[in-house]
């Protein structure tokens, strides 16, 4: 009955949308925008792991599948997919006529189900590609890691000459779990394990296709260096004009395969701004589509203070795939980044004292500078971001989480927050750090961007929080600026006691997330690139650790049942929480004025898909709020 | 005059060639690091970052061990010498004297193109002098070239490492100038009409109305932050005109994207040659010759044209030249201010990128068309006043 009605309601709303947008464009020519700090770093898809580079390129060239605008699995470049076995053999089988063509649309070779093998040689080859996207092949596909190995070694024995001069046939073809059949259009991917979510991974990158013709067109380090201009293309877009820091205009491909399937724009244009207030000015210009508001901007448009006519048109935006974080630091230098922050490291390994950070901190004001309409929009309590992972009956893993941690989002105040707990905790904190020496107030040093008004303004609104919810007589929140490589200037030499940190995951499994903070592992991220957990030696801390890494291992372990392996992913992931190795932050849910319906936009929590100019509804005005809350009960009852 | 203009040449090639190798010495003290993206830096084993540095021509694989993996300090005299080379990992820093010797060396490079025009990446350039000397020995430098194919011999500067990737650095400073060109020249042109004839005005009607307002301008030009008026420009123009606010090549109408950052550009250099012209009209207003002329009945306007500004041209016409050649360096703040993909802030971010080929490029640029600038500046001087000498002693210059 409910689901009738909010059927009934959406269908109302959606006639009444269609009333209010009657005699409405749709877009040709998409102008759109990124801030100058996400411009691209490479063109060659198998050599990046940024978002500012895949959210380009996944318009450039066709994966196996890609998403669709409610994140499921959708087919691409395959036609269909399937696992004769459970989940441990993949075969995908392709479309037939697709081809790379150049920058100019000039075909240059038929796509091949060996191209797959090829991109995935090139990913594992160690004196190729340098180890990126490298880590997910080798924990899936059966002698993924053997080859990776072979590779490294040989490179140290042999020179990587030797290295690079290797292929997709001989050594490669034996050892690793890919076959290829050009004539029957199939890939076959024998994974080392079950592994269910594996159709996920061929969404993204590390499993993406390369030319051979290309590689003997323009050589190994050509590849790995290549531009817009010597590249070649699959994908619905290619790119006609780019310019570093300024605009890259994406054209519609004029011999792509599916042209006769999917909707695209004439041509997209991305415009690279300085800030979210000049991308302001050009919506307002109407030189782009569509922008999302800072907080000033958001107020004033809101308090019809200043640009009131745009009230009409606020929209909030869909939550990204990012969950951040504040991320302790356990092993944290002085300012000469070599001797060891002796006060803080202590401080940081006692559980009490984290978990007074964790209970004591109300974010809510921090939230407002993403989102000052609706701030607990933005309130995060998982580490794993919402809808990477769904159970048997739909409920999204992060809810399993949730419960597991007595929690759950209200809307009207922030739940985790409870200040007696918090002072509960700071008591006993402090009075067990004083026993080990260490002096109150505990500086905090956090890092921004020295050139950042945006950061400086949203370091001193943290600043505040700490002193309001923690009292300064206990910690004082320390704002220190860096010039311009936070891994240089910062992360290397240890000197930061948090970061705040987004991580989006690459496929849909809650390893992706939790994998990337376990004790002793080389593959864990943010344990060996920000907490640096495994350098500092508090007993207590390992334990809480290493009871959190056994969880994980023994969470995916589990391949034959997935309720039952997101279960005990959700178990570990509330054993790390309970224990405040992190302190979950927020979701960017922010506002923005836009002629785009963010509901028929590809929306995956998780992988490389996000960006596709591919099938998105436009208006020629801006959508006004309830056309899109319109537009959002449609998409909910579909 | 020959002698003295071969004298210039040679003086500005010793002072190019100074600053090339100034900078190029500075640039190699900055720790090595900043060669890396985050990611790498986070990603890269020690051996992977020595791998980059010598594709990047800082490092080199070191000549005892061939890069066998397998030295030390005890066995490779090489790496004990080299301070930040590590065990094991077969590479050595290269000496700042052979990086130097190559890039000179390297500046002549042959390329090889297709049929189409498009250069075949997977054959490397070679320089002039390997080149000529593979020649003179019998040996084809590139091999068994495919039909089609061609030669052709190109200044190189080396590729862009970060800011526009494998991209050679003269390919990018000449598509970077010639936006900057375009609309730095049109700019010139209209600052230095308006700024001339006003002046002339100013002068003509010294102490007038015309005058004081002309005054004004030049004083809130130069008083008020450029920043400013540009915004003030900028909110105007977008609002009152409907002109776009930021440059667009790819625009319809690619000129009327042109239109804001040129009157901003023109804004400054027009009140510049307003004040000087006015000033120099004025002194010349009051030197004797204008009075006898004016006895002998000329017309005002005669006076004012053949012979006031004639002469008060002089001093103008020295930066005329070296004003010229400043427009292909750009504006940083308008090019920024409008996204202009000009030359203005390529330095500025090829710095803060740390792509040194492309930064060594742009000084390089810069240094020569500042000496090329004042030098013909020198020179149009003599030719507009020939009593200006710039050779001999006394009153030479």
């Amino acid at each position: 009955m409910k689901k009738l009605l909010s059927l009934v309601l959406a269908l109302a709303m959606l006639a009444t949308l269609a009333v209010s947008t009657a005699g409405a464009e749709e877009l040709k020519n998409l102008n759109t925008y990124e801030t100058k700090a996400r411009e691209l770093e490479t063109w060659n898809i198998h050599y990046s792991q940024a978002a500012a580079d895949l959210n380009v390129l996944c318009n450039l060239i066709d994966g196996l599948l890609t998403n669709d605008n409610h994140g499921n699995l959708k087919l691409n470049a395959a036609k269909s997919y399937e696992s004769p076995d459970g989940g441990k053999t993949w075969i995908f089988t392709l479309n037939e006529g697709m081809t790379w063509f150049d920058k100019d649309g000039e075909v240059q070779a038929d796509v091949k189900a060996s191209d797959w093998a090829t991109g995935l040689e090139w990913v594992l080859n160690y004196a190729k590609n340098d180890s990126y996207n490298a880590s997910m092949p080798m924990e899936m596909i059966a002698g993924a890691e053997e080859y990776y190995n072979y590779t490294k070694a040989l490179t140290e024995s042999d020179g990587a000459d030797a290295v690079k001069a290797l292929d997709a046939e001989g050594k490669f073809a034996e050892m690793v779990g890919i076959a290829c059949d050009d004539e029957a259009g199939t890939i076959t991917y024998t994974l080392i394990d079950q592994l269910p979510y594996f159709p996920s991974v061929a969404t993204y990158n590390c499993l993406y296709p390369l030319s051979a013709e290309l590689i003997e067109e323009v050589g190994v380090d050509g590849y790995r260096d290549i531009t817009w201009e010597d590249m070649w293309y699959s994908g619905a877009y290619t790119i006609t004009y780019y310019e570093y820091q300024n605009q890259k205009v994406f054209t519609k491909s004029p011999n792509y395969w599916n042209d006769a399937n999917c909707k695209r724009f004439d041509t997209v244009t991305v415009k690279m701004v300085e800030s979210a207030s000049v991308a302001f000015q050009l919506f307002k210009n109407g030189e782009l589509d569509h922008v999302s508001l800072d907080q000033a901007t958001l107020q004033g448009i809101y308090n019809e203070t200043s640009d009131a006519e745009y009230k009409a048109n606020l929209v909030e935006a869909r939550p990204t795939k990012y969950s951040y974080q504040i991320h302790l630091v356990y092993s944290k230098n002085l300012e000469d980044g070599t001797t060891p922050d002796t006060n803080w490291n202590t401080a940081i390994a006692n559980e009490n004292f984290r978990k007074s950070l964790y209970y004591g901190l109300d974010l809510t004001n921090y939230f407002a500078r993403t989102n000052a309409i609706n701030p607990l929009s933005c309130q995060n309590f998982c580490y794993t971001g919402n809808g990477v992972a769904f159970t048997s009956d739909g409920t999204d893993y992060t809810k399993l989480v949730r419960a597991e941690l007595g929690l759950d989002y209200d809307y009207t105040a922030y739940a985790r927050v409870n200040a007696e707990l918090a002072a509960q905790y700071k008591a006993k904190a402090i009075e067990e750090l004083t026993a080990k020496g260490v002096t109150f107030p505990v500086t905090i040093d956090y890092y921004i961007k020295g050139d950042s008004d945006v950061a400086a303004q949203t370091a001193k609104v943290l600043e505040n929080i700490f002193s309001e919810c923690l009292g300064d007589e206990y910690v004082v929140l320390k704002t220190n600026t860096y010039i311009s490589s936070l891994a240089n200037e910062v992360r290397k030499p240890r000197k930061a006691s948090i970061h705040i940190n987004g991580w989006g995951a690459d496929f849909a499994d809650p390893i992706n997330f939790l994998g990337q903070e376990t004790y002793n592992d080389t593959a864990a991220y943010y344990s060996n690139a920000y907490s640096n957990c495994n350098d500092n030696d508090d007993p207590d801390l390992i334990a809480a650790y290493q009871e959190f890494t056994d969880l994980v291992t023994a969470a995916k372990a589990i391949t034959d049942d997935m309720d039952a392996r997101y279960a005990a992913f959700a178990k570990a992931e509330a054993c790390m929480l309970n224990h405040a190795l992190v302190i979950p932050c927020s979701y960017e849910v922010g506002w923005e004025l836009t002629k785009i319906n963010n509901y028929s936009k590809v929306y995956s929590m998780y992988g490389m898909q996000a960006y596709r100019y591919v099938d998105w509804e436009t208006n020629d005005v801006p959508y006004t709020t309830e056309q899109m809350e319109a537009l959002a009960a449609a998409y909910a009852a579909e | 005059m020959i002698k003295y203009i071969l004298k210039r040449l040679f003086q500005s090639v010793i002072v190019i060639l100074l600053v090339v190798c100034v900078v190029f010495f500075l640039l190699r003290l900055m720790p090595s690091d900043y060669f890396f993206t985050e990611d790498e830096l986070i990603k890269f084993t020690e051996a992977q970052k020595y791998a980059k540095l010598e594709r990047l021509g800082l490092m080199k694989i070191c000549p005892t061990c061939d890069g066998s993996g397998l030295i030390n300090e005890d066995a490779c005299p090489a790496c004990r010498e080299s301070p930040q080379a590590s065990k094991g990992t077969g590479y050595v820093n290269r000496s700042v004297l052979a990086q130097l010797g190559d890039f000179f060396s390297d500046m002549l490079q042959m390329r090889v193109f297709n049929a189409k025009g498009k250069e075949v990446k997977s054959i490397e350039p070679v320089s002039l002098i390997s080149y000529l000397s593979q020649k003179f020995s019998g040996e084809e430098p590139f091999g068994e070239l495919k039909d089609g194919y061609s030669i052709r011999m190109m200044f190189n500067l080396g590729k862009s490492i970060r800011l526009e990737k494998n991209q050679y650095v003269t390919d990018v400073i000449t598509a970077k100038m010639s936006v900057s060109l375009s609309i730095g020249l049109v700019s010139l042109a209209v600052s230095l009409v308006l700024g001339v004839v006003l002046g002339v005005l100013q002068a003509r009607y010294k102490d007038k109305l015309f005058d004081h307002i002309g005054t004004g301008y030049t004083v809130v030009v130069n008083a008020v932050p450029r920043l400013v008026i540009y915004t003030i420009i900028m909110i105007a123009g977008a609002s009152l005109l409907g002109l776009p606010m930021r440059y667009d090549a790819t625009a319809e109408k690619p000129w009327l994207t042109m239109v804001l950052p040129v009157v901003c550009l023109s804004i400054g250099s027009t009140a510049g040659y307003m004040l000087w012209t006015r000033r120099y009209m004025v002194d010349e207003l009051n030197k004797d010759y204008i009075r006898l002329a004016k006895l002998k009945g000329l017309s005002d306007r005669k006076v004012m044209f053949r012979h006031v500004l004639k002469n008060a041209f002089v001093p103008l016409a020295q930066y005329l030249p070296y004003s010229i050649l400043l427009t292909v360096g750009g504006s940083l703040l308008v090019e920024t201010f409008f996204a202009v993909p000009g030359m203005g802030p390529e330095l500025t971010t090829a710095i803060g990128r740390y792509d040194l080929p492309l930064v060594q490029g742009i000084v390089l640029l810069y240094a020569t068309m500042g000496i090329i600038g004042v030098f013909l500046g020198d020179l149009l001087m003599t030719l507009i006043d020939p009593r200006i000498k710039l050779t001999g002693k006394g009153d030479a210059r």
